[in-house]
């Protein structure tokens, strides 16, 4: 049994979707923020925008975007984790907390065993890692080139000009170091590149990542694993592909899409006033709004335990734990469902919208 | 409900009925007239020309490779118009609704998806479930898989090879097999820019032509309904006229499809060492009819090239328009986005264009060419009306010709051509021949038991007008389109295969993909549980 609260009293779930019918029904322009959500949820979300209008963010838009914007006005290249995990004779991670980022990278990635596939099937793999968090390549057999966040950007120019054969500033001691991965880098035959937009690295950093596997791919292969970004954000951007044409931050104000990443970004929608009532969903993990606006008409989409004190809250399950879902599964890099483990009987985001989206239908033409 | 359409110009190559005629419909089936019948409804027609609803074979519509090229370039797709009511989406450009809604529109009813990759099919379902009014197939790829080229490198039994392609169909429900240069993407991991028919993948001791041979056996032995369908090695290369050639010759007279061939059809000749070798194409294609093509029609437009070969389109990268593109290297044949425009004033697109319809022109049997645009690499399918008005007129075509760079016109012998397709012509190729390269019964004709799906369109001195906004389309029997726009959506069925096989080739997959992965191979299944709507599938029948 779904729990509803308005205001933090118990209401009916009845009355929870009419209510929430009622707000986003009569908004001008209302947003559909957060979006944590699987692609069931999401593609009710992106239909339930459309119906009113409004639009739609994900709450790791800025990961998301970090990563598209590079393909969309770069080039990306990238492979499956599996395709690394047989292939790959040289791993090279980039970042901070990529581990963290994806408990199961390691176990997918296998630095420590030899590739399966091609030419150097059973030669151990080179490993290496700029700017791990301490300890992170503790365990497997990596060479170490320590970096903070703020100097990754300077390391990897650095990194791709030897690649170039190109001259570089700097002390001695690192010279070699990057030198040495050059060179591994130009003698690999199916290298991999790993990073994640989630560690904090600079969007013109994974730029002059990809520039660099770009010019490797003159000689040889090289290529790169994204780890997607939080909260279902992988399969959410590509339903609102197929949906929509675009990612999210996408609004329907003039009844098609617009794509527009300062526009339609959910935070400066609420604080600048132009949206007039939000739809927050973080089935996930129940993450809170980053706004600071807290008079907007706000619905809540989140799991048991993760309550709003205030405005409408409505408790769903969490995708592919309380319920089955589709959702984006790191370890194929594709989507895939996911079975639940621990049913509750918790109603879906799509379930909760697909109510919502019926009590509108007599209220909104569509 | 019982419909009539009445005094209409029927064309049904199936039936063969060329002549004013009515056509009766009960519910989604077509009925023969109903003695003394009365319909509950009776739609004059006079002056229309009636056709079943139209059937594309080859249409890049859904998949991870169509989305990234959507995420790549929205600078290509910024929709203009606020949709109709009742059609959710309908005009985001290049969303899967509004391709359900434009197909429709052109009196389209059933569309194949013709490359989807195993290890990715859940989203391709996904996407074409998302896809409204037409029904939809796929083409489950193979050729590139460890997996299959494992065993063909151990000369494993026929046997087996059939059970793991009936297993793969089946599993991701699909409609066939595709062969994208067999082994040359595998070659491409190992460094290879350039793959032919005999050159050997890395480490699998195998040629593309070995590869292609036991898929294209595989696919008779299992019962598929449609050949193979081959992409071939070294496409768009100039002088790849002879891989084309050498692949029909080691066809050895089994059933095969190749696809998209105007990017194959590239003699060496002048300047440019580029020419139509159209005329040669089709001389071969006449002299073996268990050989049937789609063109790959290039239409002077701005579009985006979207293939699983990645070895061609990691060599196109540097020609993209804009400069940019998406190159992946999947578990198998992964893929390449890499935008471009086809200029009228290039040389080399000029060609391209002229080659395209040489192969329409000279191919003999519309049943056995097909009016792709190998969508969107050749152009967008909304340009198919314009490809069917050049394909009727001769006129047409030299207007065209006269804005084509004097040069082009030397190297193909298109202006010499005087061939006009008839109305029946276009049905034979966008209908009945359609229907039954797929092995389809009841569709893409107009016989009593088949599928209401018709589209009405009414004439007029601009061919590509009648074609681009039927007058009526039926989907099911029901009225889905009037005067070009869409009425409302429905449902389409997305249409598979349950092809047979032994299980023991479960056991070995899992044992496989456990293995080598150390994941259940069930993570890339395709469950009721996964699809929004579990009647999302019909069954077409295997080939006994």
């Amino acid at each position: 049994m779904s729990k509803a609260t308005l205001d933090g009293k118990a209401i009916p779930l009845e009355d929870a979707c009419r209510e929430a019918a009622r707000i986003l029904g009569g908004a001008t322009f209302p947003v559909i923020a957060g979006l944590g959500a699987d692609v069931a949820g999401a593609r009710a979300a992106i239909l339930l925008a459309e119906q009113l209008r409004g639009a739609f963010d994900h709450l790791a838009s800025r990961e998301i975007l970090a990563d598209l914007d590079v393909m969309r006005s770069f080039s990306m290249f990238t492979t499956t984790p599996n395709e690394a995990r047989v292939r790959a004779d040289v791993l090279l991670f980039v970042g901070p907390g990529l581990s963290a980022l994806w408990p199961g990278m390691l176990e997918r990635l296998a630095p420590g065993q030899p590739p399966r596939h091609g030419s150097q099937a059973g030669h151990p793999r080179r490993v290496f890692w700029i700017g791990p968090e301490a300890n992170e390549a503790a365990n497997i057999p990596a060479s170490v080139i320590s970096a903070s966040l703020d100097e990754l950007p300077d390391i990897l120019a650095m990194l791709r000009a030897r690649v170039g054969g190109r001259p570089v500033a700097g002390d001695n001691a690192r010279r070699a170091e990057l030198d040495e991965l050059a060179s591994v880098l130009k003698n690999a035959h199916f290298g991999v590149v790993v990073w994640s937009a989630s560690s904090g690295i600079d969007p013109l950093a994974i730029e002059m990542l990809q520039a660099m596997v770009a010019d490797l791919n003159v000689t040889t292969r090289c290529t790169g694993v994204p780890i997607g970004a939080r909260a279902g954000a992988a399969g959410v951007t590509q339903t609102a592909g197929w949906m929509t044409g675009f990612p999210p931050r996408t609004g329907f104000g003039r009844g098609y899409p617009e794509h527009d990443p300062w526009r339609f970004e959910a935070k400066r929608l609420v604080e600048s006033g132009e949206a007039d009532a939000a739809l927050w969903i973080s089935a996930y993990d129940g993450e809170a709004p980053p706004w600071s606006n807290n008079r907007l008409p706000l619905i809540t989409l989140s799991p048991a335990g993760k309550e709003p004190g205030r405005g409408l809250y409505i408790e769903v399950g969490a995708p592919g734990v309380t319920h089955d879902a589709v959702e984006f599964a790191q370890e194929i890099g594709a989507l895939a469902l996911r079975k639940s483990h621990a049913p509750t009987g918790a109603p879906s985001v799509a379930q909760i919208i697909d109510a919502i989206a019926t009590e509108l239908r007599g209220e909104v033409s569509c | 409900m019982l419909t009539v359409l009445r005094g209409g110009h029927v064309v049904d190559p199936t039936t063969g009925r060329d002549a004013i005629g009515d056509v009766w419909f009960r519910d989604g089936r077509i009925v023969a007239p109903p003695p003394g019948g009365k319909a509950d409804k009776d739609i004059d027609v006079s002056g229309h020309v009636v056709m079943a609803g139209a059937i594309d074979i080859h249409s890049h519509i859904a998949g991870g490779n169509v989305n990234t090229a959507r995420l790549l370039l929205p600078e290509l797709h910024r929709a203009i118009r606020a949709r109709l009511a009742g059609t959710p989406l309908s005009t985001a450009k290049w969303s899967t609704w509004e391709t359900g809604r434009l197909y429709a529109q052109m009196g389209f009813t059933t569309v194949v998806e013709p490359a989807m990759a195993p290890h990715a099919s859940l989203q391709t379902h996904l996407e074409l479930n998302d896809v409204p009014i037409i029904d939809k197939g796929a083409l489950t790829v193979l050729g590139n898989d460890d997996f299959l080229l494992r065993m063909l490198r151990k000369g494993e039994a026929a046997s087996a090879i059939n059970d793991y392609v009936a297993l793969t169909v089946g599993k991701t429900r699909s409609l066939g097999l595709k062969c994208i240069n067999p082994g040359g993407c595998e070659a491409f991991k190992e460094n290879m820019r350039a793959f032919g028919l005999d050159d050997e993948v890395p480490f699998y001791g195998l040629t593309s032509r070995q590869i292609f041979q036991a898929l294209q056996k595989s696919t008779q032995a299992v019962g598929i309904p449609h050949p193979l369908h081959l992409h071939m090695n070294n496409l768009g290369i100039g002088g790849n006229i002879d891989t084309a050639l050498d692949t029909i010759d080691a066809a050895q007279g089994l059933p095969l499809h190749l696809a998209h061939v105007q990017f194959y059809a590239y003699g060496k000749e002048g300047k440019n060492a580029f020419s139509s070798a159209g005329a040669r194409f089709a001389e071969k294609i006449n002299a073996n009819p268990h050989v049937s093509v789609d063109v790959g029609q290039v239409m002077f437009s701005d579009t985006v090239t979207i293939s699983s070969d990645v070895l061609k389109q990691f060599n196109s990268l540097p020609g993209a328009i804009p400069k940019k593109g998406a190159i992946f290297d999947g578990d198998a044949n992964g893929g390449g986005v890499v935008p471009y425009a086809y200029k009228i004033s290039n040389f080399y697109n000029a060609i391209q264009w002229a080659a395209g319809l040489e192969l329409f022109l000279l191919i003999n049997n519309p049943e056995q060419v097909y009016f792709t645009t190998d969508h969107p690499n050749g152009g967008p399918f909304t340009t198919y009306p314009d490809l069917f008005a050049l394909l009727m007129s001769a006129d047409l075509r030299a207007k065209v010709m006269s804005r084509l760079p004097a040069e082009a016109l030397e190297h193909t012998t298109l202006p010499s051509i005087t061939r006009e397709y008839t109305l029946y012509e276009i049905a034979q190729m966008s209908r009945s021949g359609a229907a039954k390269l797929f092995g389809f019964t009841d569709r893409g004709q107009l016989a009593p038991g088949a599928i209401a799906d018709i589209a009405v369109y009414r004439p007029g001195k601009d061919i590509a007008g009648m074609f681009r906004r039927a007058a009526f389309v039926f989907k099911d029997g029901d009225l889905v389109v009037r005067d070009g726009a869409v009425t409302h959506y429905k449902r389409g069925r997305t249409l598979n295969l349950c092809p047979r096989y032994d299980s023991n080739i479960t056991t070995r997959l899992d044992a496989y993909y456990d293995e080598l992965y150390g994941l259940p191979r069930s993570i890339f299944d395709l469950p009721d549980a996964a699809l929004p709507h579990n009647d999302a599938f019909a069954e077409v029948a295997c080939r006994k």
